[in-house]
């Protein structure tokens, strides 16, 4: 060795060690997150990001639907009653409702008291008047007589204009869940139900998990005997994920390097190469994270798991070193000899992966960034670092006993052309005869959720009466108060479109809390007391009621008048007050993209067009309330980032083509190069429809892996028939690199996440039929 | 479908079922003897349960704190066994209620119509469930809500419900039913304030 050549290694090492440690001190400053949000769109419209916003810290975003089930009735009723008082007062949630009536007295009292200003009925014509009491005087005689007649003959004396009742009536509609023993039951009474509504958002995963700690702290002091708790929401779905996909990244990653560490020993009998071999990796994966830290603040935990799959990849590059130095020759002669090859494949999986790069998901964005930098770095490692610390001599001497049967079977391979050309022209029949392959653009496939655990909380849901909301409109305004009045504008087009049956109710804020203006009106429009107390006595005549059972009527209309307006700082701690907070809502950001929202959930949407129009006709231009369809603007969310992820893999796929050109310049090796991994993505895509699974995005980032990885092999069986030598070892090398690449994504198939599992069997499957294929047109 | 597997005590239930022909035979021959309280109220749960149907006018009038002349309601009850029952009210204005199962259904002078679930308004449930187990013979729903006596004999009984549910105590004190045979012939209900209804009631078919 020269001296320069000493001086270039000595450099070498010394880079790739400030490189690590650099690395290592970035990762430790980096976040890491594993909610959802990072696979939905950066630049979404207006009205989906606000669906993405909810979907992060939203109110519904908080909500953790327990259950109690196990046991008699009574038994439940009384754990329910225990959990609820001990989470009352518990400081993590912002609510705990199980349908005791403690949880509803504030919200009884703050209707009760602030009725004048919050019911409609005080600006109707006439309201006040001896016409519109009398009137008023006939129905209080029907509604006593009523089943609920003894509930009302106590408020009637207070509220003879039936002003309460008409607030109830706004908000009834939404279903209620089923009481037992004074407490929320599922409708076959085996399950007592509690809401708890956590402070922390849903996102938020660390204070999630200590919130479901606590109700389970709260359920095994309250617990009887042979009684169970589940628990559902977004913020244990967020923990359940990130707990899972932190424990299959961990433990398949573990299973996957035990393993090929094994497979390396058999083959190269060396520990110190068995360390070497997975130097590559290591340092690819620690410059990816390291970088995708850096450049999106945070790494989210599945492209953690996508560390999995450098390990498979990235120990292929040493595979190849190590596999084709042959006896009396030396790494660096060797990696002479492979250098180009390698390189070309490293581009071509850049290539492949650059289209993720300028994914308008952030968690794609972050996958190909991690995969770039990881197979780039780990490139270099193989290239500049692994022959300095080689032993000077190293040899795999095993390949000599393995290399004659191993070639006698693949030379074999070539026999197979015809069945391959049936097979691939099969499968892509049978694509064309599927109109495609079978995507689902369902959002919920996107979901990490496992089956059960969804199918726990939509029974839940149902049974806890949980807002179904599907459709939604959304309210702008510059502030809080220009968004409640935005809702009460939509509150008369509205009331119409339910008599026209478009829809059967709605929600909004300002049914809680009324903007101010409309609050001014309602107080101005209260009698004075002496005015009031004349009317009242000529409604009154002739009808049965005593003189002076009203007099608290006209004391409580003269308070109303002079009352304090009623804001959201001035709202008791309630459900109320929770339900303000969750329909009125202020933006992040500034300017057009910031400012204030009211959100109006709508029940029994019929005829969303009608609705839309309506909107349209009754909102200023300028700040537009829209109609939010919600799964419907999920699923075209999921859609749009799908067919964006396949243009982006054309893309990637041209882009592969036009490199390969450029530095083969030859059609004919173009091709040879092409055709095994394009037969290869081809007959993946056929097998996955046809074990009945619905591909998605993450399906597709599989397939090009496998164009990124295949692309390796069928680059080394097109150089070797230029090359007749040395031809044993390359092909042993694609052998183990394949053996070591299948059992890591192979084991990534198994994983619980169905995000991990779908990419790991994907391209478990692809990389090995790419293999199969080159060695089936290899030319001789 | 037969009371004896709603009514508990079944070995007393038995053995009061064997002494039926002799009862029968007695309660035709001789003045009815004063039945044991404890055996009325199986008897006339028995009694009730056979009924398939009924119709009947009503007259209600309510006494109450607030006004000086007594409410006056009047209209027309029908019921079709175990679960259905229409209060159909005619005056002061038309209106009625249908509840069938566990589906209150509400229609106003406007014939605007609105359905309740009862299991979602225990009060309600509670008021509404004693009129309806009474006609179908359901002692175990009565039982779990409220503490149930019976007195009289079968021609001339009468029947006391105290609500157990410490918030319907603070609205209802108690329901009091009154009838011969299988026949109420008022339900009169009285409230905490000294507050009371009387539902007349004259069947008119089945």
């Amino acid at each position: 060795m020269n001296p320069a050549g000493r001086g270039g290694a000595r450099a070498a090492l010394v880079v790739w060690l400030l490189g690590l440690a650099a690395c290592i001190f970035v990762i430790a400053r980096t976040p890491f997150s594993a909610d959802l949000s990072a696979f939905l769109p950066s630049s979404p419209t207006p009205a989906q990001q606000i669906l993405v916003e909810q979907l992060r810290d939203g109110v519904v975003s908080r909500m953790l639907l327990v259950g109690v089930q196990g046991g008699t009735p009574e038994a439940l009723a009384a754990t329910s009653r225990k959990m609820a008082a001990a989470l009352r007062g518990d400081a993590l949630f912002a609510a705990v409702n199980n349908g005791e009536d403690e949880g509803l007295t504030p919200d009884r009292e703050f209707l009760w008291k602030h009725r004048y200003l919050l019911s409609p009925g005080s600006t109707e014509p006439n309201h006040f008047t001896a016409v519109g009491l009398r009137e008023a005087l006939d129905d209080d005689i029907q509604m006593l007589g009523s089943p609920a007649g003894s509930l009302i003959r106590q408020i009637l004396p207070s509220d003879p204009t039936g002003e309460l009742v008409r607030m109830i009536d706004q908000f009834e509609g939404g279903s209620r869940p089923n009481s037992q023993d004074g407490v929320w039951f599922s409708r076959d009474g085996k399950r007592a139900l509690l809401l708890a509504q956590t402070k922390a958002a849903g996102f938020d995963i660390d204070a999630q998990e200590v919130a479901q700690a606590h109700l389970h702290a709260a359920f095994t002091a309250a617990q009887g005997a042979g009684q169970e708790m589940v628990m559902s929401g977004p913020g244990v779905f967020a923990a359940k994920t990130r707990a899972s996909i932190k424990g299959d990244a961990w433990r398949l990653s573990s299973i996957a390097t035990v393993l090929v560490a094994l497979l390396m020993l058999l083959l190269y009998r060396s520990p110190r190469v068995l360390v070497l071999a997975f130097l590559p990796v290591a340092s690819g994966a620690l410059a990816g994270i390291a970088v995708v830290g850096l450049a999106h603040g945070a790494v989210h935990g599945i492209t953690l798991g996508f560390g999995v799959t450098l390990i498979g990849e990235g120990v292929d590059y040493a595979i190849y070193l190590f596999t084709q130095i042959a006896p009396g020759s030396n790494a660096r002669d060797t990696l002479k000899r492979l250098w180009p090859t390698l390189r070309l494949g490293v581009l071509t999986s850049v290539c492949g992966f650059s289209a993720l790069l300028f994914s308008g998901f952030p968690g794609l964005a972050q996958l190909g960034l991690f995969s770039i930098v990881g197979l780039i770095v780990a490139a270099a490692v193989t290239r500049f670092v692994l022959p300095v610390l080689l032993a000077e001599g190293f040899a795999a001497r095993s390949v000599e006993h393995l290399a004659p049967g191993i070639l006698r079977v693949v030379d074999r391979f070539t026999l197979l052309r015809i069945p391959f050309y049936v097979v691939t022209i099969a499968a892509l029949a049978w694509l064309i005869h599927l109109g495609g392959p079978p995507w689902s653009d369902d959002l919920a496939s996107l979901s990490p959720v496992p089956k059960p655990a969804q199918e726990l909380d939509g029974q839940l849901r149902r049974d806890i009466g949980a807002p179904d909301v599907s459709f939604l409109i959304v309210a702008p305004a510059p502030d809080a108060q220009g968004a409640l009045e935005a809702a009460e504008r939509l509150s008369a087009p509205l009331t119409r479109l339910i008599q026209a049956g478009a829809l059967a109710g709605y929600d909004s804020p300002a049914q809680v809390l009324p903007s101010l203006a409309t609050q001014k009106r309602r107080q101005a429009a209260l009698p004075r007391a002496d005015a009031l107390a004349a009317a009242l006595k000529v409604g009154q005549e002739g009808t049965p009621f005593k003189a002076g059972v009203f007099d608290p009527f006209l004391k409580d209309v003269e308070a109303a008048r002079t009352a304090p307006l009623i804001t959201r700082e001035t709202m008791p701690a309630s459900a109320l007050a929770l339900k303000v907070d969750g329909l009125l809502i202020k933006r992040p950001g500034t300017g057009d993209k910031g400012g204030w929202v009211a959100l109006l959930p709508l029940r029994g949407v019929q005829k969303p067009a009608a609705i839309e129009a309506a909107l349209a006709a009754a909102t200023p231009a300028g700040r537009p309330a829209a109609l939010l369809d919600i799964k419907h603007d999920a699923d075209q969310m999921f859609s749009s980032y799908r067919r964006e992820a396949e243009s982006h893999t054309l893309f990637g796929a041209a882009a592969i083509t036009v490199l390969l050109f450029l530095s083969m310049r030859s059609a004919r090796r173009v091709f040879d190069v092409l055709a095994p991994l394009a037969a290869a993505v081809l007959v993946t895509t056929c097998l996955l429809a046809l074990s009945g699974a619905q591909l998605t995005i993450f399906h597709l980032v599989g397939l090009s892996l496998v164009v990124a990885v295949g692309s390796n092999y069928s680059l080394f069986f097109e150089k070797q028939s230029a090359a007749a030598t040395n031809r044993e070892r390359t092909i042993v090398s694609l052998l183990f690199a394949n053996v070591a690449m299948a059992i890591a994504f192979g084991l990534l198939g198994s994983s619980s996440v169905p995000v991990l599992s779908a990419i790991g069997l994907t391209v478990a499957v692809g990389a090995v039929l790419s293999l199969l294929f080159s060695a089936i047109l290899a030319r001789r | 479908m037969t009371t004896g597997t709603r009514v508990p005590r079944p070995n007393k239930s038995f053995a009061w079922l064997r002494a039926l022909p002799a009862l029968l035979l007695a309660a035709a021959l001789l003045p009815a003897p004063a039945a044991r309280a404890e055996d009325l109220l199986p008897q006339l749960m028995r009694e009730m349960a056979q009924v398939k149907s009924s119709r009947a006018t009503f007259v209600e009038r309510k006494y109450l704190s607030i006004v000086n002349t007594p409410l006056e309601y009047t209209g027309g009850l029908a019921y079709t066994a175990p679960d259905k029952l229409e209060k159909s009210t005619q005056t002061p204005k038309p209106e009625s209620m249908f509840l069938d199962g566990d589906k209150l259904t509400l229609v106003n002078a406007k014939k605007q119509s609105r359905v309740v679930l009862l299991s979602q308004y225990p009060q309600v449930r509670a008021f509404t469930e004693s009129i309806r187990s009474v006609l179908a013979g359901d002692i175990a729903t009565l039982n779990r809500y409220y503490q149930v006596s019976a007195e009289g004999q079968m021609a001339d009984w009468k029947l006391t419900l105290a609500p157990s549910d410490k918030q319907m105590q603070a609205v209802v004190q108690q329901i009091r039913f009154e009838g011969a045979g299988h026949s109420i012939r008022t339900i009169e209900i009285t409230e905490k304030q000294g507050d009371r209804s009387v539902m007349t009631i004259t069947e008119v078919g089945p």
